[in-house]
């Protein structure tokens, strides 16, 4: 991904928008006992077009407004979602462009990634309760969600930063001009 | 030049972890008014009349979501809905939805009107909107805040019952921490027979939560209705007013080796579904709702 200005002010406008939506919308959705988690797919899919380091640091934007939005402890949402991106990425710069089933793959197995991280950081900050099973049956609900909803998610931002994509504009430049037609 | 992109990724992504830990463990140093703690309240008021529009804006999309999860759950029952005109679906969508919000809303009133709301205090009225996407957070956002009187460790109800307290208000909103949240324990009494205890939350499961401390011995039935204590003693006194209905008791649990009793019970509010709730204020703010 060749990252402009342009290309960063859509992400931000991008990451602040599915950050408002996942607090207002998504969150209250209730899908089989649980709620979709899109904001995690978008930082997904911008590691898996953009790679790492932009994964990485849109994580950590992205995850940080909803730490701030949420009131919750900053540095939480923000790890979350950094961790998820690298990972996302990092497949993308190790094994290529992944296939329409390996995104839907990664979307669910980074989800439930997502879930575990961030029960870690909960944990280790010294929760102080008991914890229900349902935990753990959420998680897996969550990211059967993200089987999915990875592709659609994958799609929307790749409409978004499409003109910084590398790929396509190698694919672009491939497609042979059209032969003048010979007369006579 | 690729070693140089690959020590530019790992001190990016190093920079970024050393930034996410040292946020975490500098706010949990820091009292309720420091810097970060700032930061937050500032870039919630800035978001709020977005978030406020956009929740507005995205309800028929959620109703919708929900609309269709709520009638693959009961796709027995509900056959015949399959033949309704698509057009007619939004539309119905859009009408339950306001008789809901009527519905809750005049609960609400009944609720808070009939004599559990002790005299001095101001109830407002609010929409949630905003909520947690984890189950760890146990939080809603609200979109009344300290400028309509809204002060920290106000209690909230909703329609049917005791929904949690506030714990960070902002101009225009304020976060309320649900009884089902890890942090939550609140004092109750159950009616008829008197017994008190401590109404703590079951992680992970919004429709149980667990009264413990009970005297062993007590007697408890399923089914009795779980109140707020309000206990005082001395200059500690409960934040939340007493008699608000928590819950009923549906499972007790008899451990031999424990000194207290620990029964079960399920909330009264449907804490998932909110879309209203009633902050009780004890303050003069600026225009209530």
């Amino acid at each position: 991904m060749i990252l402009t200005p342009g290309i960063i002010a859509r992400l931000a406008v991008l990451g602040a928008l599915v950050a408002v939506a996942q607090l207002v919308c998504f969150s209250k959705m209730d899908v089989f006992g649980t709620s979709p988690d899109v904001a995690l797919l978008v930082v997904i899919s911008v590691g898996l077009l953009g790679g790492s380091l932009t994964g990485a640091v849109t994580g950590f934007s992205i995850g940080l407004l909803l730490d701030c939005l949420l009131f919750e402890t900053l540095g939480a949402f923000a790890l979350t979602m950094l961790s998820v991106g690298y990972v996302a990425g990092r497949y993308r710069e190790t094994v290529g462009r992944p296939t329409r089933a390996a995104v839907a793959l990664l979307g669910g197995s980074l989800t439930l990634l997502g879930a575990v991280v961030i029960a870690a950081i909960q944990i280790g900050t010294g929760i102080d309760a008991t914890v229900s099973f349902l935990v753990v049956r959420d998680a897996i609900v969550k990211s059967l969600i993200g089987v999915v909803l990875a592709i659609p998610v994958l799609l929307v931002v790749r409409l978004v930063v499409r003109s910084a994509l590398v790929d396509e504009r190698r694919a672009a430049r491939r497609t042979p001009a059209p032969r003048p037609v010979e007369s006579g | 030049m690729y070693r140089k992109q690959v020590r530019r990724r790992r001190a990016v992504l190093l920079l970024l972890v050393a930034a996410s830990l040292t946020l975490l463990s500098l706010y949990y140093r820091e009292g309720n008014g420091g810097p970060l703690h700032g930061v937050q309240d500032v870039v919630s008021t800035v978001f709020s009349p977005i978030e406020s529009g956009a929740d507005r804006a995205l309800k028929p999309v959620r109703d919708l979501v929900n609309w269709f999860g709520e009638t693959f759950d009961a796709r027995g029952e509900n056959n015949k809905l399959k033949n309704e005109v698509a057009t007619l679906r939004s539309q119905l969508a859009q009408n339950q939805t306001q008789a809901q919000e009527a519905k809750e809303l005049s609960q609400l009133n009944e609720l808070t009107s009939g004599g559990i709301v002790p005299s001095g205090t101001d109830p407002v009225t609010a929409r949630v909107v905003g909520r947690s996407p984890t189950v760890w957070y146990s939080t809603v956002t609200i979109d009344k805040g300290s400028g309509d009187g809204v002060r920290v460790d106000d209690p909230v109800v909703a329609a049917q019952g005791l929904a949690g307290k506030v714990t960070q208000t902002t101009p225009n909103t304020a976060q309320v921490t649900l009884i089902t949240d890890a942090d939550s324990a609140v004092t109750a009494r159950v009616t008829p027979s008197g017994a008190t205890g401590v109404v703590e939350p079951d992680v992970g499961n919004p429709n149980d939560l667990q009264l413990d401390y009970l005297e062993r011995g007590s007697n408890i039935a399923q089914g009795q209705m779980v109140v707020t204590a309000g206990f005082s003693t001395g200059n500690l006194g409960s934040i939340f007013p007493p008699g608000i209905p928590i819950g009923k008791i549906t499972r007790a649990t008899v451990e031999e080796q424990q000194a207290y009793q620990r029964v079960h019970l399920e909330p009264f509010a449907d804490l998932r579904d909110m879309d209203f709730v009633k902050v009780l204020t004890t303050h003069s703010g600026g225009s209530k709702g």
